[in-house]
């Protein structure tokens, strides 16, 4: 096998912590703050917390004005205040901060003379990369320091004007965005100088196994904060103006459970491979057919599936992503009747999920009943309901291909490459441009499971719940800021191939990568080759979207987000 | 109950009734125009020029596919109606008559190849990519050659087999006259195209009375066999269907820029020779 000449030392998990700057002095006066007073003694003391700290934390100074988590982006870490204050904006979020003044740092795209360079400015070899140890070391520390300074000038008068709660000293904030692996739920700054410790999602994952504690005051802090504005955000309820006190009792009744295993991408990978049946019984089953209904069931995170019973098997009906509903009909139909109605439906976590749980009574007290007017709200001022469910009662998708979409678990998908093999002429139209876009080097496969005349090509499919990143050691894998695509930094990839294992989709592929002359770049030690993983990175450089969809000239190929059934319903009924 | 329109199928009419429209004014206007007694030759020459023009820069659309400049469904509509009316336009010019002279008759030759390959291809890739679906397997057109050859290989192993274990010269006979030939190659290129099975199922059928003249094991030997020729057979299906919908283009956009170049001579020499500007 040629290679390259001289080797380069391949990068290890050691090499790429958090913050290189992160000294034993730094750790030891971190280990005596007040933050982890609440730790198991045993633990506290333990190497593993130094080794967890060490590699997944830093510590950050800001300014006055600072803004340090914006609503909206997709948060990978949390933060604990070590020093000074930080503001966050009081629900409801996003509505008196406004886009501008968040100085939203959209993705670096090429410029104009960019892009038209890489007609020439491509390699010829495939995964090529600069060798040079200069290069390399540069690009770690572009990683490292990727972020400006973004902040606020005037945050006397910010404070004066709208509606803020302080965090102080000890305090966690940025924990749920993270651990969840969702957006950002409201924005964070500074209110004068401050320190905070950030800690990444997988060190914050680590430090929850290792100390129950710490778990039980995540739950509850949830509960305290976050419940609240997610409340606020449920479709049913929108129609009511909530009184603190109505919410209140919301938030102290609402149940919260979780389902299926957090970081356990196997869950999802093993469960793709088993056949339909066993598939199903596996999931963790939420509610049942038949059973009367203990509550409604708000999807907070992961996809769920619903299915009815079908001679001795289930049939897929639909399925439920974050923010939907289930079970809400049933309640509001035995209200109207006076007599209880049972699931029509079951529902059932595919993965790693977590849902509220309202009570029956809670409903039917907070509004069938509602305390903010005298006589109880009539049936007809309800609102009409359940639409992800209903999306596909008018047969708008073929079930079985909607079991397929289930089964194959697909639904994860917010950008699935669906493509309509009656239309796809085999041009490689899709392949080229995404090799133009990528250095010469396609980040997909136009190859993948069928279904009638529908292929799922195995492309990255940028999922709800990315469980790619549950054990990627560095971080090298990652949402980006504003969209949420999920992006690898070639930079900090150490080539160990975990996410490529854990992705059921096959859609990362680990490549061996090559310096300008064609020869495979070798680690100086064991003078293997140095590989790096690669993926669909939704083009996020580029001008115009994702090259693939823009390239095919006969409408075959669409990215479609899976959590909206009916444009996909719309797509496939073209 | 009647199924609903689907949109594409609208949006399809929409646009042809927009070109019917579009081929009305035109024929109109040149009507009034030649009536008038003015040089309409010349107006839809440079129409046609410029639309010829328009059209081949779908190609280079394709080579940028990293620049915002719409998508490749939005052009590929716009070049199937531009080259529609590009029709209407080219027998205006010509008005409706053959042409005459050499150059003038390469021409028109090279615009009504390019104008008849368009519309094939445009039929091809409705048609073939649909077919496709209907064979069993899904094969990316680089790879139908290397498993071709795997299925060779495989054959071969069993006929080799077959003569070590049996020492009858039956199966290796019938290899070499009809199974080699066979999985070589491509084959039945023609009839694929026209979904006949005819060629197979002879050879199928060759393969069944074959049987007859085997013992056992050669027997054994035999029956994957069959099951690898009708492999190979969707291999050569996707093939022909596959090189059909590729090659199209290596008639359709080399006979473009060669239309250019002409197309650029016949106005300079109009000028040249005065024709246009007298």
């Amino acid at each position: 096998m040629p290679t390259s000449d001289p080797p380069i030392r391949r990068i290890t998990p050691d090499d790429v912590p958090f913050s290189p700057d992160f000294s034993d002095a730094d750790l030891d006066g971190l280990l005596v703050h007040s933050i982890f007073d609440s730790l198991d003694p045993a633990f506290h003391s333990s190497k593993s917390l130094r080794k967890i700290l060490r590699m997944h934390s830093r510590i950050v100074h800001c300014e006055t004005g600072d803004i340090i988590v914006r609503e909206g982006d997709w948060g990978n870490s949390a933060f604990f205040v070590l020093a000074g204050e930080v503001a966050v904006e009081l629900e409801p979020p996003g509505e008196f901060l406004p886009e501008t003044s968040l100085g939203r740092r959209v993705s670096q795209r090429k410029n104009l003379f960019q892009a038209i360079a890489q007609l020439w400015n491509n390699h010829r070899e495939p995964e090529y990369r600069d060798a040079t140890k200069k290069a390399w070391t540069d690009k770690w520390t572009a990683a490292r320091n990727d972020g400006r300074r973004i902040y606020f000038q005037d945050v006397p008068q910010l404070l004066t004007d709208f509606k803020t709660a302080s965090m102080r000293e000890g305090e966690l904030f940025g924990e749920l965005a993270a651990l969840g692996r969702t957006a950002r739920s409201a924005t964070v700054f500074a209110v004068g100088e401050s320190k905070l410790l950030e800690i990444r999602w997988q060190g914050l994952r680590d430090l929850i196994k290792k100390d129950a504690g710490m778990r039980a005051s995540l739950d509850e802090r949830f509960r305290s904060n976050a419940l609240r504005s997610f409340l606020r955000g449920v479709s049913f309820l929108q129609h009511l103006t909530l009184e603190e006190e109505t919410l209140d009792l919301l938030v102290r009744e609402a149940q919260l459970e979780t389902y299926g295993e957090y970081d356990r991408a196997g869950a999802l990978t093993e469960l793709a491979d088993e056949d339909a049946r066993r598939n199903l019984i596996d999931e963790p089953l939420i509610a049942e057919e038949g059973h009367y209904p203990n509550g409604v069931f708000l999807i907070r995170s992961g996809v769920a599936r619903v299915s009815r019973r079908h001679h001795h098997g289930h049939q897929t009906l639909s399925y439920l992503t974050p923010g939907k509903t289930f079970g809400f009909e049933e309640l509001e139909s035995g209200w109207k009747s006076g007599s209880s109605v049972p699931f029509r439906y079951s529902l059932r976590a595919i993965g790693y999920l977590t849902a509220v749980i309202l009570p029956t009574a809670l409903i039917e007290k907070v509004l069938f009943q509602t305390k903010s007017s005298t006589a109880p709200i009539r049936p007809a001022d309800l609102p009409e309901q359940l639409p992800s469910l209903h999306a596909n009662d008018d047969g708008l998708i073929d079930p079985n291909f909607m079991e397929f979409l289930v089964q194959e678990r697909f639904v994860n998908g917010s950008a699935t490459m669906l493509i309509n093999m009656d239309r796809c002429t085999r041009c490689d139209d899709c392949v080229r441009a995404c090799a133009a876009t990528h250095d010469n080097n396609p980040r997909f496969l136009r190859q993948g499971p069928i279904h009638g005349n529908i292929m799922v090509a195995r492309s990255c499919m940028h999922c709800q719940d990315p469980v790619c990143m549950i054990e990627c050691p560095t971080g090298a894998i990652s949402r980006e800021l504003n969209e949420g695509e999920v992006a690898i930094n070639d930079a900090t990839c150490i080539g160990c191939g975990a996410c490529a294992r854990n992705c059921p989709y096959e859609a990362i592929r680990m490549v061996e990568i090559r310096d300008d002359q064609g020869l495979f770049i070798r680690a100086e030690k064991d003078r293997k080759p140095i590989t790096k993983a690669t993926k669909c990175d939704l083009c996020v450089d580029q001008h115009g979207g994702p090259a693939c969809q823009n390239a095919c000239p006969h409408d075959a190929l669409a990215r479609i987000d899976m959590g909206e059934v009916a444009s996909l319903a719309a797509w496939l009924d073209q | 109950m009647a199924r609903p329109v689907r949109k594409r199928t609208l949006q399809r009419w929409r646009k042809l009734l927009f070109l019917l429209a579009l081929a009305t004014v035109l024929l109109i206007a040149e009507a009034i125009g030649s009536t008038a007694l003015l040089k309409t030759g010349l107006a839809t020459g440079w129409l046609l020029l410029v639309l010829v023009v328009g059209l081949a820069l779908y190609n280079l659309r394709k080579k940028l596919p990293f620049l915002p400049l719409g998508s490749a469904v939005t052009w590929l509509q716009i070049h199937i109606y531009m080259g529609l009316f590009s029709g209407i336009l080219f027998g205006l010019h010509l008005q409706w008559q053959l042409p005459r002279g050499i150059f003038e008759i390469v021409l028109a030759l090279l615009y009504s190849v390019v104008f008849v390959s368009g519309v094939l291809g445009l039929i091809v890739s409705r048609v073939f990519a649909r077919r496709l679906s209907i064979r069993p397997g899904e094969f990316l057109f680089q790879r139908i050659s290397p498993m071709r050859h795997q299925l060779l290989n495989q054959v071969e192993r069993l006929v080799i087999r077959s003569m070590e274990t049996t020492e009858s010269t039956g199966v290796p006979e019938f290899y070499a006259r009809r199974l080699k030939p066979f999985f070589e190659r491509p084959r039945h290129f023609w009839h694929h195209l026209v979904l006949s099975n005819r060629p197979v199922s002879l050879l199928l059928s060759e393969l069944q009375s074959l049987e007859r003249f085997l013992n056992e094991t050669e027997r054994d030997v035999m029956r994957p066999i069959g099951e690898f020729v009708k492999q190979k057979d969707d291999l050569d299906f996707h093939f022909a269907h596959q090189a059909t919908l590729r090659y199209w283009l290596f008639v359709h956009v080399p006979l473009t820029y060669a239309l250019l170049c002409f197309a650029a001579i016949h106005v300079v020499l109009v000028y040249a020779f005065g024709g246009a500007i007298s």
